[in-house]
């Protein structure tokens, strides 16, 4: 993992400090709130409904224990005994007071960690495949590469006032975990023809009120001048992006308007100015960061298998939970753990300073002291031996973590919304919690297999419905609320956007209109093996959308 | 509803009444606050008086009376969504210890929000239709329900006021019940600890006159109270009157030198560029982009210095081959949240080696002139009073070390000189 040295720590602390001032100027009063909105909105801090919230980030979702007990320590010491993480790995504290902000940075700085960056119209934290450095089909580790974006775009002060916020996100493996095609920017590990290991840059993807699907701007991008290229794509951006509109802001809408030739031609002429400058990067700079990140030193000789079956006999909860919360490892002998942050009827990504608490201690004793955040928001434990599984699963049972439905109908992602999001239209979370209720039992979800729900609590779609198998859109309609339901989306390397089914549903209604698709799905799949989403293709809408709606 | 409509449509002025108004006047001794509002809310008025507060900096003693007097007076608050978490707890903490029985929440109406301010920004652009949507719309159709309004207005705050009386009538024949009219600040402060009145959250941070929170800034010792209302803006004062009257801002003593530069405040040799100005003549001038293109020849033809102005969206490209002609680039930043200035401050410095002077015009604030310097700039015109001081004082709200390289002049430290810099 990354440790900071002088030079980092001293940055941490330079920016805490001015921080610090800016809220001491702005509970004296010499700001006013809409001069101190932009500069704490750069630090993470935003006024939410109820309270202020303070946005942290986990860099490419990457921590060890020392910064999960922090985070505990804060949940207990300064909110509400709980932390939220969120679909951009990072967490959030829904009720600091904005008095001790200045304290609570001090303590993230203590343990490497901050909130530069989390918000406002800057390259906020580059996410990354929840997997990186364990997952058996990744090309490369993404991550150091990460890290050396996360210091290059830290306090860039060109790209600080940019026409809208701007979304990194990496993947070193072809399998795409971390949704790349919907973000401004997508990294995925590339080989050329000589087999140098580089990046197809894909530019212009995103969600909000507009979905897009990012397109390929250059297929190969060497290290060497990978930062050179980004600063030519944000220098076309910042100077060219609307800022007329804020809803058109967002670097996708430049693509979509301009045509991705008349950008690429820009970005291309920028990156033939700047190409070969300072901002080369040398091979040993890119060794000794990813030195960092070198796997931890692996036991062999272990147990390389688990006889899932028989476990599932012995102890069905147990089997479950192997059968989907397990990763494979490319070290024999290991893989890789989510810990489900969706329980049934609870806040999906809500974790307790306990929980947190408990998680780092099994990271620190079992884990090599690693852990990530999933932009499914879920935990994960990258690197965990076989031999270990049930020992880390029972201490996971005493925490109430064990839930064994990654990857299912109740692993759902669902947005603050109206509980807590000042901009909702609707409530996100109660549907969350009821649709788990709806499919509470274990053998049943199972039986559903993989299928992808994501709830926005309106049109900003941070609840990244348009990707999901199944979304769900809360609007206001007359006053009241309506769900409308999308299918057939997916963030992977299959990205395609969900399409709207039909009317919206009120929310009473949601949990049928839910099973109402899942059962035309089960009647109709060739078998067992065939997913929601596979069979949502080969079928096309009309079976659904006449279950729902009848004949018409 | 028809019964009130009625009741409006047949109000017209009559002498009677104002000569009762006047009568009234002289009944009540000048601080018996109590006395005016009870006579007006049981005898004159019953059931036909209400109050608009804003509850803010100083709308407890108002409301202490009402609770005094009938607590269950409606008291109509106007709930513009722009409030400030501090004043709306403020209202319930009012409400609790007051006993106040009837405060009743005014909401603009949803369709006009999603009409006019669906991004919730009219405030910054067209604060008087953010006020029209969200205070004198959602007002109208209940002040047209009362006989009475009773205010927090004082004599001493205005000169105008200096002759307001307990009873006025006003031209559409409702009666405006002023309590407070005599009371001055000293008053009104006594008047609060002698009751224990609680303060508003915000008072003791310096917010003295407490309005919607984008528009609310807050006021230097010895100035106006108000003046911290709409700071910045060509704006008084909402179109409606009861607590929101106010004094005019006075306007900040204009520091003699603007331009910031090697460390000081100098004197400025250039001056904007005007309409009917001549490019054969003109000396000392920021010349438009546009207007310099549109005249090429004659600016290359005059010898005397200028300057050239870059507004955002502009392209430094354009004049390329003709930056030398220039002392002075300003490059323009409407809103110090448009960052497209810093590409250009950029471009000239690294990419043209522009090296005469690159200054900042327009939103230039503190917290963005460490950036601005990073990128070039290295003038400032600077009207904000808080970031001259800051500028004076040599402090600036700056991270000294940097993970990016950038401009002509930092240097490498650090372990990882491709990277880092400082200054
Ligand atoms: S999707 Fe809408 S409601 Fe949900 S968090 Fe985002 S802005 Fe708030
Ligand atoms: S005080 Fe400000 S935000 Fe509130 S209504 Fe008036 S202009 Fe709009």
């Amino acid at each position: 993992m990354y440790r900071y040295d002088e030079f980092d720590a001293a940055f941490v602390e330079g920016r805490t400090a001015q921080f610090a001032d800016q809220v001491a100027r702005r509970l004296s009063g010499e700001l006013s709130e809409d001069q101190f909105r932009p500069l704490r909105l750069m630090n993470g801090l935003y006024l939410q409904l109820h309270a202020y919230m303070l946005r942290i980030a986990v860099p490419y979702g990457t921590l060890n224990s020392r910064q999960m007990r922090k985070f505990a320590h804060i949940a207990r010491t300064y909110d509400r005994g709980y932390g939220h993480f969120t679909t951009r790995q990072n967490i959030q504290f829904n009720w600091p007071k904005l008095r001790d902000v200045p304290a609570i940075l001090g303590e993230l700085a203590s343990v490497e960690m901050h909130a530069i960056q989390t918000s406002g119209n800057c390259i906020r934290n580059t996410t990354a495949d929840q997997f990186a450095g364990a997952a058996a089909d990744e090309i490369i580790d993404p991550r150091p590469i990460a890290e050396i974006i996360r210091q290059w775009s830290s306090l860039h002060p060109e790209f600080t006032y940019l026409p809208r916020k701007f979304k990194i996100a990496m993947t070193g493996a072809p399998n795409d975990r971390a949704a790349i095609r919907f973000h401004d920017i997508g990294l995925q590990a590339a080989t050329n023809g000589a087999g140098d290991i580089g990046w197809e840059v894909w530019v212009g993807g995103g969600l909000g009120r507009t979905p897009m699907i990012a397109k390929l701007i250059n297929s190969f991008v060497p290290n060497e001048h990978l930062l050179a290229y980004l600063e030519s794509i944000m220098r076309v951006y910042n100077r060219y992006g609307r800022r007329d509109n804020k809803y058109k802001a967002r670097i996708k809408i430049l693509v979509h308007e301009e045509g991705l030739e008349t950008i690429k031609g820009q970005v291309e002429a920028e990156f033939a100015e700047v190409r070969g400058g300072v901002l080369t990067l040398p091979a040993e700079e890119v060794d000794r960061i990813t030195a960092y990140f070198a796997p931890p030193e692996f036991k062999t000789g272990t147990a390389t298998k688990i006889d899932v079956a028989y476990e599932s006999i012995i102890d069905p909860a147990y089997g479950r939970w192997l059968d989907h919360n397990i990763n494979s490892h490319r070290q024999p002998g290991y893989a890789s753990v989510t810990i489900s942050l969706k329980p049934i009827g609870g806040a999906p990504g809500d974790a307790t300073d306990a929980q947190m608490d408990a998680v780092a201690d099994i990271a620190e004793r079992y884990a090599f002291d690693e852990l990530r955040v999933s932009h499914e928001q879920n935990l994960v434990l990258p690197h965990v031996a076989i031999s270990d599984l049930r020992t880390v699963y029972d201490a996971l049972v005493a925490a109430q973590l064990a839930e064994g439905n990654a990857g299912l109908i109740t692993d759902i992602i669902c947005c603050p919304g109206m509980d807590f999001c000042s901009l909702a239209t609707a409530r996100s979370i109660p549907i969350a919690q009821e649709i788990g209720r709806k499919f509470a039992s274990a053998e049943r979800q199972a039986d559903i297999g993989d299928l992808k729900i994501k709830i926005s609590g309106c049109i900003n779609a941070c609840g990244h419905h348009h990707v999901a198998h199944i979304g769900i859109l809360g609007v206001e309609k007359k006053g009241g609320e309506l769900y409308q339901i999308t299918l057939g989306g997916d963030a992977t390397e299959n990205a395609s956007v969900g399409k709207i089914i039909g009317p919206g549903f009120e929310a009473e209604q949601v949990p049928d209109a839910i099973e109402t698709l899942v059962d035309t799905y089960i009647a109709r799949r060739t078998s067992a093996d065939e997913s929601f989403i596979a069979a949502y293709r080969r079928l096309g809408e009309a079976p659904f959308k006449e279950a729902l709606y009848g004949n018409a | 509803m028809a019964t009130l409509n009625m009741l409006h449509s047949e109000r017209k002025p009559d002498k009677l009444r104002s000569l009762g108004i006047l009568a009234l006047n002289g009944m009540f001794d000048e601080m018996d606050a109590v006395g005016v509002l009870r006579q007006a809310a049981q005898d004159i008025l019953p059931g036909d008086l209400a109050i608009v507060s804003s509850f803010g900096a100083d709308s407890a003693v108002l409301l202490h009376l009402v609770a005094q007097v009938d607590p269950s007076l409606p008291v109509y608050f106007l709930e513009t969504g722009k409030h400030f978490p501090e004043t709306l707890a403020y209202v319930e903490t009012l409400k609790k210890q007051l006993g106040l029985m009837n405060v009743i929440a005014i909401h603009p109406d949803p369709a006009d929000i999603k009409r006019f301010d669906p991004t919730g920004e009219l405030w910054e652009t067209d604060p008087d239709s953010c006020c029209h949507i969200r205070k004198t719309e959602p007002l109208e159709p209940i002040t047209e329900q009362f006989g009475g309004w009773v205010t927090g207005r004082k004599r001493f705050q205005t000169k105008e006021r200096g002759v307001l009386p307990h009873f006025e009538l006003t031209s559409d024949d409702r009666i405006k019940v002023n309590p407070l009219a005599y009371f001055s600040d000293a008053d009104v402060n006594q008047y609060k600890i002698d009751h224990g009145l609680p303060e508003h959250p915000l008072f003791s941070m310096g917010y003295k006159s407490i309005g919607c929170a984008p528009c609310t800034s807050v006021v230097a010792e010895g100035e106006d109270p108000r003046a911290g209302r709409w700071r910045g803006l060509n704006k008084k004062e909402c179109g409606i009157h009861f607590d929101f009257n106010g004094a005019i801002a006075s306007p900040m003593n204009a520091a003699k030198f603007t331009l910031y530069k090697d460390g000081a405040f100098i004197a400025d040799p250039f001056h904007a560029w005007e309409d009917g100005d001549d490019a054969a003549t003109a000396r000392y001038k920021h010349v438009p982009v546009t207007v310099f293109l549109a005249n090429r020849e004659a600016f290359l033809d005059n010898q005397a210095p200028l300057g050239l102005l870059v507004s955002p969206g502009e392209k430094i490209e354009d004049v390329e081959q003709d930056l030398s002609r220039f002392s002075s680039i300003a490059i323009k930043f409407p809103a110090f949240t448009d960052g497209r200035g810093y590409s250009t401050a950029r471009l000239l410095a690294e990419r043209y080696h522009y090296d005469g002077e690159i200054r900042a015009v327009g939103d230039v604030l503190q917290d963005q002139i460490p950036l601005m310097r990073r990128c070039g700039v290295n003038a400032f015109v600077v009207t904000h009073q808080p970031t001259r001081e800051a500028l004076e004082e040599n402090r600036l709200p700056e991270v000294a070390i940097f993970y990016q390289p950038v401009g002509i002049a930092e240097v490498p430290v650090g372990t990882r000189p491709y990277l880092r810099r400082a200054h």
